[in-house]
């Protein structure tokens, strides 16, 4: 009886309390879905950690991470795959050999990182092939020949294997990319012109573009003129196993595009067998064995096994490796709860002030109430479920908007294009998909429901203050 | 038998510097099946020996005895126990719970004291019967006219068959044929079920079919005489 009442209760001011539950409801909304976009950012990030660069469990040599020498192997490799194939949770093994070196085209050079992969293994346990730029080659596909590399767009940018050029079929797609006419016409004295960077390109239609215009169509005028010749090639040079230095051109079988731009700059893949010939490393030696596991939240047990099951080397999980991401994965869930605490107390007060309405316009039939016998503990239930369901409604309809909004956004996306360069600068995609875990709601219910509660005790003893002869003779 | 038993009894309030002596040394006692009402001017201290018969106040000074409790012993939530399982109020201004429905409100003393639903709707149904309201058991009380929220307020107080029911004025906002027929109910339902009525009233409708009338004048009982009445 008491819950229906105060369910009731609730519906007396209709206008008053679907003013607060309106203010819940948004207020619900804009934290979880802040929280969902940038919940999204590192869900990203870390997937792309694990399944575009680490992997969730490395296995190296104590010395080599330290000094890259070619000669730290792993000691017994076979034990390694041993042990990481009977550790639970672990569903891919692969062994790479990894060698610094210099990657050089007639127009520039970098340093790089070649790994040495198992081609086959690597493809079934990281999506990073997913991420190869159409038109740049068929990952170390069908034309596979020994001296492919799979490189970084940001690498290939370095190395000035991409180019700008505004051929017809540029201004053909700016045309079916929405570019108006008369834009693509004031691009017109750029045709055919090569541009060795984006930066020349971007100063070049500066000029003949209006500022807007510029920044409308800046990004879709880039992309169109983005340009490659396939089959292009790089030097690779490096020391091999007695220290000499040693090198090989390479045709790039692919250039990949991810949003990391370090990893980008950094990382160039080449078959395994190939690296091996050139480097004169034996076979059976690697530098690292990495492993993949079922699911994300087993890396910490899983690499602690592997870890004690494997003394004498040096057992990392991603978390380890990139301890700035592990660390903002930390505190960005610490500052869901503060966040959501935040946005909470502010509607507390809302909800304390119209309860505290409602129980002052209800002093003579709360003294009614008392005087017919029912009790303290009753009148406070009442008026806490009162609060709790005001919250709860609101809550509910705030989480359930939210729930609606992010799977569309899910779907969709959220581009950040804007702040690209920034964003994946540290690794972070400008496009989100935001996305939050069930969990997040079951603890969001319990804080809500906390927020009624609290929000009642007010009120509530203000109600139980009330002497039933005063509050009857009519306030 | 001795329902209610009221030994010289005090309420004084103090109003700012003046001490009002609301009751002033009253002794009263109340049978099973009276029908009594308490008359006096405004300011006699009528309401005051009802709240304080009906728990909702605590004497300065005396006793006041019901149904074998002594009053003053109780603590406020002992208090508040008592007036549920003891006492029926009838208010001047029906003082119904607004959002429920005539039934609900009937049910809700009952509800409160754990009453098995079908028990408690049977006794729901059976006063909404006695009080000629069966056809408006759903509606809520703004739905009903004034006399009718009345006899729903009745019906509430008698439901759960408590000691006696004390009604402060209840007749006040009601017209004469609304307040004829409550009193007509309220007879029938002190003679059916043996209830105990004390009526606090300046009206003559009231005073007319009362059994017995006390009269006070500055807190103090100036008469207490039983009439001819019968219902």
């Amino acid at each position: 009886m008491i819950t229906s009442i105060a369910w009731k209760n609730v519906w007396r001011n209709r206008t008053r309390s679907l003013t607060v539950i309106a203010a819940v409801t948004v207020g619900v909304f804009a934290g979880v879905f802040a929280m969902a976009a940038i919940n999204s950012s590192i869900v990203q990030r870390i997937d792309a950690a694990v399944n575009e660069e680490l992997s969730h469990i490395q296995v190296n040599n104590p010395g080599f991470r330290g000094s890259s020498d070619i000669a730290n192997v792993i000691a017994g490799p076979q034990k390694v795959v041993k042990v990481l194939d009977e550790t639970p949770g672990v569903t891919h093994i692969a062994e790479r050999i990894i060698v610094r070196g210099i990657a050089s085209t007639s127009a520039g050079s970098a340093g790089v990182e070649i790994t040495g992969i198992d081609v086959e293994k690597e493809q079934q346990m990281f999506t990073l092939n997913e991420r190869l730029i159409p038109g740049t080659g068929s990952y170390f596909g069908t034309d596979t020949r020994l001296n492919s590399a799979f490189i970084g767009e940001k690498l290939a940018k370095e190395l000035y294997i991409i180019r700008y050029i505004l051929s017809e079929e540029s201004f053909t797609t700016l045309e079916a990319e929405g570019v108006p006419a008369a834009v693509a016409a004031k691009l017109r004295p750029l045709e055919n012109q090569r541009f060795t960077t984006e930066k020349k390109l971007t100063e070049a239609f500066s000029g003949l573009l209006t500022a807007k215009e510029a920044k409308l169509y800046g990004m879709k005028i880039k992309e169109a003129a983005w340009s490659y010749r396939e089959g292009s090639k790089i030097i690779l040079t490096f020391l091999d196993a007695d220290g000499m230095q040693t090198g090989a051109a390479f045709r790039i079988c692919g250039i990949f595009r991810t949003n990391n731009d370090f990893f980008e700059a950094m990382s160039l893949f080449v078959p395994r067998d190939e690296l091996r010939r050139l480097t004169g490393m034996e076979e059976g030696q690697y530098h690292r064995i990495i492993a993949r596991l079922e699911d994300n939240d087993q890396t910490d047990k899983a690499s602690a096994a592997v870890k004690e099951s494997l003394p004498g080397l040096e057992v990392m999980n991603w978390k380890q490796i990139q301890t700035d991401l592990a660390m903002i994965a930390d505190y960005v869930n610490r500052i869901y709860g503060i966040f959501m605490v935040l946005i909470l107390a502010a509607l507390a007060f809302g909800i304390v002030n119209t309860m505290l309405m409602a129980v002052l316009e209800r002093t003579r039939e709360l003294g009614m109430l008392s005087a017919i016998g029912m009790n303290r503990r009753r009148v406070f239930s009442m008026i806490m479920l009162e609060s709790i369901f005001l919250s709860i409604v609101g809550g509910f309809a705030g989480m359930a908007v939210s729930a609606i909004v992010i799977a569309i956004t899910n779907h969709t996306g959220i581009n950040l294009v804007k702040y690209a360069e920034g964003l994946e600068a540290f690794g972070y995609s400008a496009q989100l998909y935001p996305t939050i875990g069930a969990d997040f709601f079951i603890m969001l219910t319990v804080m809500i429901v906390i927020t009624g509660i609290i929000s009642a005790i007010y009120p509530a003893r203000k109600a139980l203050q009330l002497n039933p002869v005063e509050a009857l003779r009519g306030e | 038998m001795k329902v209610v038993e009221i030994n010289d009894v005090f309420k004084t309030y103090h109003d700012t510097e003046v001490e009002v002596k609301a009751v002033n040394g009253v002794t009263l006692s109340f049978e099973k099946g009276d029908f009594a009402v308490i008359v006096g001017p405004s300011g006699s201290g009528k309401t005051t020996l009802l709240n304080l018969i009906g728990g909702l106040d605590q004497p300065t000074a005396g006793e006041i005895i019901v149904a074998g409790h002594r009053l003053s012993e109780l603590k406020p939530s002992e208090l508040i126990d008592f007036r549920m399982e003891h006492v029926g109020f009838v208010f001047q201004s029906y003082n119904l719970i607004p959002v429920l429905t005539a039934s609900e409100n009937v049910g809700f003393i009952m509800s409160l004291q754990k009453w098995p639903k079908e028990k408690r709707m049977a006794r729901t149904d059976e006063m909404l019967q006695s009080v000629g309201l069966s056809d408006r058991h759903k509606s809520r009380p703004a739905q009903l006219s004034g006399g009718q929220q009345q006899r729903v307020a009745v019906a509430r107080a008698l439901a759960p068959r408590p000691q006696f029911i004390l009604a402060d004025e209840p007749t006040a906002n009601l017209d004469t044929k609304s307040a004829e027929t409550l009193l007509d109910i309220m007879e029938k339902l002190n003679r059916e079920e043996e209830m105990t009525f004390i009526f606090s009233t300046h009206d003559v409708r009231v005073m007319k079919r009362a059994r017995r009338v006390i009269t006070l004048e500055d807190g103090r009982v100036v008469s207490d005489e039983r009439t001819n009445h019968h219902s």
